[in-house]
């Protein structure tokens, strides 16, 4: 059955949200949208074989690929902004507000 | 059976080279001794019980991480050409071969910015 | 094995606006690579500005040679009318963001040097420039005209990336201020893959529900009908928040204030410009072509969100006191407005109405925008840019033209009659009426008008003040951003004395919607 795959993406989907909204830790922030984009992945895969075509395995690729790109110039991002302010926790990240 | 064949035969070849290659090498290779030689491997740089500078690794580690990644998830598209190469023709081999000249391109960035070295 | 397969059909003819802008980015990386560092300026300048002239004209010649009636590339990118009036607005855009773009002044010497650092001291001295600004820039164009024309969601969602990840980048690279600049960059990238994500996985469920994600295949399944319709509405929803983030609606906005202020001014002007652009084409793809069989669903959500994010952009505009966040709310309004047009949809003539009015309002907002932005570079101390309103105080009184200049652009975004604003607010209301939409238009006038306060604020600050005695000095522009600035101050007066022609382009482009 593909429902217990679908409902495991789900959860691993709202664990990432979740893990987005409460982390402080720009990287676990960071670790948790990519934990969605799986979730994604897994979704994918089992819709392509719940519907026996492969368009969803052929997608399931380029998340990955988009996902490790986007992998790179997160932490290019994250590692500048560590070096200068030693600290990467989005809280500390406070000098644009209104 | 016959499918396995191919894949048993890959598998005799590649043992016998891992075991060509520890045999040769001791007879081969220069032997110079050294105490780094006789440590526990660790990707080549010398074994430390603690991160240099207080529990965390140097920056340097994390932009060869992305690199890695970066180059190594590419990759993922010649998967399904591999599989089908013969069946996707010429079409699929001008494709590929332009698909690796920009990665070609990335990579030529990445090591003319020094990138690839160490230090 | 059995047979070879089928060779995918290529359109090269009508993609090649896309294939220019790309290999031209490809070519600028290997100019970063291979060329010494004093030449690559010189290199970089006229390779973008010529591949973006040259997808221009090849954009023109596809317009010029009959419209096809399918998609190109298997079905995965639509080049029809609205998609190639999409990608001439994108691309005379980004053409003249380069121009502002063009001053050093702006970027970082070297974005690995960390602020204060003796590392950038010295690469300033050296004279080093960030020139991977180019290809980016290129990238990034590439991603919108992908993003903006796509016909499925998998190409969607790759101009989307493509789109975005450069920009991410860009808004680091401030010169002045570079922790705001750090910082911006980290904001939109964390809440930029946030709602990509959302996006995926909306992706995931309709692609679950119809079995394909190809738009036309969406739309058709969704006529067939076939259980499971929480997997397809929750689906919409979160595709529907991908878009919507990109676009700035309320609550999706948060981002857009900190990204704009944060990043250099040349960036903010092709972002406030360009990905508008190119975000309402996507959405208008998704929800007219895909999901226009949903629209009894997702319209009422729609309603809501676009009176949401009229009345938040000119409310929050009011509170700020830093032009570049004003101009930022300013535009989260605008995204507002266009959602009205996004709303009025109804049979085929309508349907064409609501989109040429889209259309036509992209276009004179985005000049405004861009125009309004170059004013902001010439403003400077001793600083860098001189953002804080109060700042800005008698700026009338020392530079009399520049501050009539950025008066008139304040006047377009209000929507006054004789500016090119007047004539966008009044096709998009205007289409919005003869859908039904009566209220939200309601809504999209008191909200001008709110706006329109706060703007004429900013006019009287600059004119009736008295000028701070150590008030901002003028930077003499370059001949870049003195170009822009005129530029932008025609257009927008051209489409706001003589609209017709541009009208009209924007009627026949609009005249046969979507292909599918």
């Amino acid at each position: 059955m593909t429902t217990h795959y679908l409902v495991l993406s789900a959860l691993l989907f709202a664990i990432g949200a979740v893990g987005v909204l409460i982390r402080r830790n720009a990287i676990v922030v960071f670790m948790c949208v990519e934990l969605m984009l799986n979730a994604c992945n897994l979704a994918f895969v089992t819709f392509a074989r719940q519907h026996g075509n492969l368009d969803g395995q052929l997608i399931a690729f380029f998340v990955m690929v988009v996902a490790a790109a986007e992998v790179v110039v997160g932490l290019a991002i994250i590692v500048m902004i560590f070096r200068t302010r030693r600290s990467a926790s989005v809280d500390d990240a406070n000098l644009l507000k209104y | 059976m016959d499918l396995y064949a191919p894949i048993l035969v890959l598998a005799v070849l590649a043992a016998g080279f891992a075991i060509f290659s520890v045999t040769i090498a001791p007879f081969t290779g220069p032997k110079r001794w050294n105490r780094a030689k006789l440590d526990a491997y660790e990707c080549g740089i010398e074994p430390t019980p603690q991160p240099v500078g207080g529990g965390r690794f140097p920056l340097k580690y994390m932009i060869t991480a992305m690199l890695f990644i970066v180059f190594d998830i590419e990759i993922i598209f010649l998967y399904p050409w591999a599989v089908a190469f013969d069946r996707l023709g010429v079409f699929g081999l001008v494709e590929m071969v332009l698909f690796i000249v920009t990665v070609l391109v990335a990579y030529a960035y990445v090591w003319r910015r020094k990138g690839l070295d160490w230090d | 094995m059995n047979g070879t397969i089928q060779a995918p059909t290529i359109e090269y003819a009508l993609l090649s606006p896309m294939l220019i802008v790309f290999g031209a980015a490809i070519i600028g990386v290997l100019i970063e690579a291979f060329a010494p560092r004093y030449l690559r300026k010189s290199i970089h300048m006229p390779l973008t500005l010529l591949a973006l002239l040259g997808a221009f004209a090849t954009t023109i010649l596809g317009a010029a040679n009959g419209l096809p009636t399918s998609a190109s590339a298997m079905g995965a990118v639509a080049v029809d009318g609205p998609a190639l009036f999409v990608w001439g607005i994108i691309l005379i855009l980004a053409f003249v963001s380069v121009l502002l773009i063009n001053d050093d002044e702006q970027f970082v010497a070297q974005a690995a040097a960390v602020p204060g650092s003796s590392d950038e001291e010295e690469a300033v001295r050296s004279g080093y420039a960030q020139t991977e600004v180019y290809p980016l820039l290129l990238f990034a164009v590439g991603g919108m005209l992908l993003f903006s024309s796509a016909n499925d969601l998998l190409a969607m969602f790759v101009g989307l990336e493509v789109m975005s990840l450069p920009l991410y980048l860009l808004c680091g690279l401030a010169r002045r201020r570079r922790l705001l600049s750090q910082e911006a960059s980290v904001k939109y990238f964390l809440l930029g893959a946030f709602s990509s994500a959302f996006f995926l996985y909306g992706m995931a469920l309709v692609y679950g529900y119809t079995g394909t994600v190809s738009l036309r295949g969406i739309g058709d399944a969704l006529g067939a009908g076939s259980g499971q319709e929480t997997l397809l509405l929750i689906g919409t929803a979160m595709l529907g928040v991908g878009l919507l983030f990109k676009i700035g609606a309320a609550p999706f906005q948060a981002w857009k204030p900190d990204v704009y202020q944060g990043a250099p001014t040349a960036v903010t002007a092709l972002m406030a410009s360009t990905v508008l652009v190119a975000a309402f084409g996507a959405v208008l793809r998704v929800f007219w072509v895909a999901l226009g069989g949903l629209e009894w669903n997702w319209q009422p959500v729609m309603w809501g969100i676009a009176i949401l994010t009229m009345v938040v952009g000119a409310i929050l505009a009011i509170t700020q006191t830093d032009i570049k966040r004003m101009l930022a709310y300013s535009s989260v309004a605008h995204a507002g407005f266009l959602l009205t047009g996004v709303i009025a949809t109804g049979a085929a003539a309508q349907n064409a109405k609501a989109l040429s009015a889209i259309l036509f309002y992209l276009a004179a907002y985005g000049f405004t925008t861009v125009g309004a932005f170059a004013v902001v570079t010439m403003v400077r101390d001793a600083g860098g840019e001189a953002g804080h309103l109060s700042r800005w105080a008698g700026l009338g009184k020392r530079s009399p033209f520049l501050a009539g200049v950025f008066a008139f652009f304040l006047l377009a975004f209000a929507g006054i009659p004789l500016t090119s604003g007047f004539f966008g607010k009044y096709a998009v209301f205007a289409a919005a009426v003869s859908g039904g939409a009566v209220p939200l238009v309601v809504v999209g006038v008191v909200s001008s008008a709110i706006a329109a306060f706060f703007y004429v604020r900013v006019i009287v600050l600059m004119f009736f003040n008295d000028p701070a005695a150590d008030g901002p000095s003028i930077a003499v522009p370059t001949v870049g951003t003195s170009a822009v600035v005129a530029l932008a101050a025609a257009a927008t007066v051209v489409l706001g004395v003589f609209p017709q022609p541009v009208l009209d382009l924007a009627d026949q482009a609009a005249s046969a919607l979507f292909i599918r």
